[in-house]
């Protein structure tokens, strides 16, 4: 009997010796801070350090969430958020698809060197993509202006500075960029599909956009439902690439949630309680996501696996 | 339209469709390529061109004033530093939580899981501001733990999935002959755990090397920044330098390049793994 006790007591003792410094780090890290962002948007804390007596941290509130619904700005954010979405949803999806499907299909030769090739864009760091495109979009240096005035002479290149069309480079380069991250994704799952279903569905003489509508798209239900939510948390992820392209620029037509919140916190005189608030609202936002994948995943059942 | 015409009419627009997004792809970075070659002065009056007057100073150049040693360094220190503890502290967790019982394991099996859907943007301000309260504000330190602590979640991931697939017996044998779970991890599990830390490492290394967000703002030394943070330099002070700025974004992107190249494989497949789970 003590002898169990004591295997028992040493796989306790096993389990958090293996398991603490990653769950330390881990909570530190990640929990930790979500939790200080709530409570900081809820006090006038201005600058130095957390606990330190001289600091200052009474409650007041939900002051910086009115705040941040009133201001102009917030909403400006929002909606490219929602434009970079919209620009996921109707452009990397379909277009990914549409690709993955021709390369798995093998429709063409060459299979593995047009994947290389569209993947490329992705692995490249977000900022050196920023900034060279950047360039091919200014007015003084890059080849846009060049390439447009080949076809309207004359033509005044606006693209970065104009507030109404700042966002299409941006929405551009999102769909130039992260393309290839969907065909990757429906590419790995079109290879799971049974390929003995559609050499049944040849035998039975389905053509190509038969075996599409009934057998390829009812199988991928679960992977186009993931894949729009990824675009949704994509754009909460949108920060490096329009930080190096357009700094949010020109007067915050390009912004988008992250950004607002980094200028809040670090650009002029810093509102941590404001940008506090903005990463509570993002952290709520990202935990209704979770949820959402989470339902989805019981609903079409596992998606990938 | 006889039916072979239509066919053969159909395979001609998929070859032009990816043609054209494989010259998309391709040429604004060869264009880059080539114009890194260019002095300033040349690309201003030949953007599209062949170098007329071919150089390497633009790389002598940005390599000096963008200190791509020390940025190089930096991200080595990172990527090398976070990758290897995250893949060890993952796997000692995933051996916790996938074969010792203890009535936390689920739930800190399941918060790890959150973890890989939370937006990390979403915190970039809070953390800022705690990795300053505990002092670690512009220190490698300061910038390798949350690389590891945002690293973490996904090794928790692959790696418990994976040791779940250990026969038990295995442990239970290891055990008769007096080994304590210590033991086991280290001269069992550890060594089985080869193709899944592959996959985590590539993933991470990946991760690390181009984060740029995180270690923007808990930096301000050129001593501890890493290589994407360096390269903003080519955008803001120096960015009519072009034939410096093309340089440095040429040294910037050929080292994940290389290394795609490398991994094609692996990295396509932990990708389509990882994204659909975060």
């Amino acid at each position: 009997m003590s002898h169990t006790l004591t295997k028992k007591k040493e796989e306790g003792n096993a389990f958090w010796v293996l398991c603490l410094p990653a769950v330390v780090i881990y909570l530190f890290v990640m929990a930790f801070p979500t939790l200080v962002s709530v409570w900081l948007s809820l006090t006038n804390y201005t600058s130095g350090q957390l606990f330190a007596p001289g600091t200052k941290m009474d409650l007041v509130g939900f002051k910086h969430y009115l705040k941040m619904f009133g201001d102009e700005y917030f909403w400006m954010a929002l909606q490219n958020n929602l434009s970079i979405v919209a620009i996921s949803v109707l452009g990397q999806i379909p277009l990914g698809f549409v690709l993955a499907y021709v390369l798995y299909r093998k429709l063409v030769v060459w299979t593995g060197f047009w994947q290389t090739i569209l993947y490329i864009p992705v692995i490249i760091s977000t900022i050196v993509v920023g900034i060279l495109w950047q360039t091919i979009f200014s007015p003084l240096a890059g080849p846009v202006t060049a390439l447009v005035r080949m076809f309207i002479p004359g033509w005044e290149n606006t693209l970065m500075n104009d507030p109404n069309v700042a966002m299409v480079p941006v929405l551009f380069v999102t769909l130039w960029m992260y393309t290839g991250t969907y065909l990757i994704i429906f590419l790995a799952n079109l290879q799971r599909i049974e390929p003995s279903i559609l050499e049944a569905a040849r035998i039975d003489g389905a053509n190509e956009f038969q075996t599409l509508g009934r057998i390829i798209l009812p199988a991928l239900s679960g992977v186009i439902v993931t894949t729009a939510i990824l675009a949704i948390s994509g754009s909460l992820k949108a920060f490096d690439l329009i930080f190096s392209m357009t700094s949010g620029g020109p007067a915050h037509r390009t912004s988008v949630l992250a950004l607002y919140m980094y200028d809040n916190a670090f650009r002029g005189a810093p509102d941590y309680g404001l940008a506090n608030a903005v990463s509570t609202f993002m952290v709520a936002l990202s935990f209704g996501l979770i949820a959402v994948t989470q339902w989805v995943e019981r609903k079409f059942g596992g998606k990938e696996d | 339209m006889s039916k072979t015409t239509a066919l053969v009419l159909g395979k001609a627009l998929l070859y032009l469709v990816l043609f054209i997004f494989a010259v998309m792809t391709l040429y604004p970075l060869l264009w880059l390529l080539m114009n890194s070659f260019k002095s300033t002065l040349e690309f201003q009056t030949n953007a599209m061109g062949l170098p007329q007057a071919f150089t390497l100073a633009n790389y002598a150049g940005a390599w000096q004033v963008g200190a791509f040693d020390k940025l190089f360094l930096n991200s080595l220190i990172y990527t090398v530093g976070s990758t290897a503890v995250v893949v060890l502290l993952a796997m000692m967790a995933s051996f916790a939580f996938a074969k010792l019982k203890n009535r936390f394991s689920n739930a800190l099996y399941n918060s790890f899981i959150v973890g890989i859907l939370l937006t990390l943007q979403s915190i970039m301000i809070p953390l800022f501001i705690v990795m300053n309260t505990v002092g670690l504000y512009n220190t490698h330190l300061g910038v390798l733990i949350p690389y590891i602590g945002i690293g973490l979640p996904m090794g928790v991931y692959l790696g418990t999935g994976f040791i779940k697939s250990v026969p038990d017996a295995l442990i239970e044998s290891a055990r008769l002959e007096g080994a304590d779970f210590l033991q086991v991890f280290w001269k069992i599990i550890l060594p089985m755990t080869g193709p899944v830390a592959i996959t985590l490492s590539i993933l991470n290394v990946s991760g690390v090397w181009n984060e740029f967000m995180l270690v923007n703002i808990l930096t301000s030394d050129i001593d501890v920044k890493s290589l994407p943070v360096g390269i903003m330099k080519f955008s803001g002070t120096l960015a009519s330098d072009y034939g410096k700025q093309f340089a440095a974004l040429v040294i910037g992107a050929v080292p994940m390049i290389v290394y795609y190249f490398v991994f094609r494989k692996k990295i396509t497949e932990g990708v389509s793994a990882g994204a659909v789970k975060g």
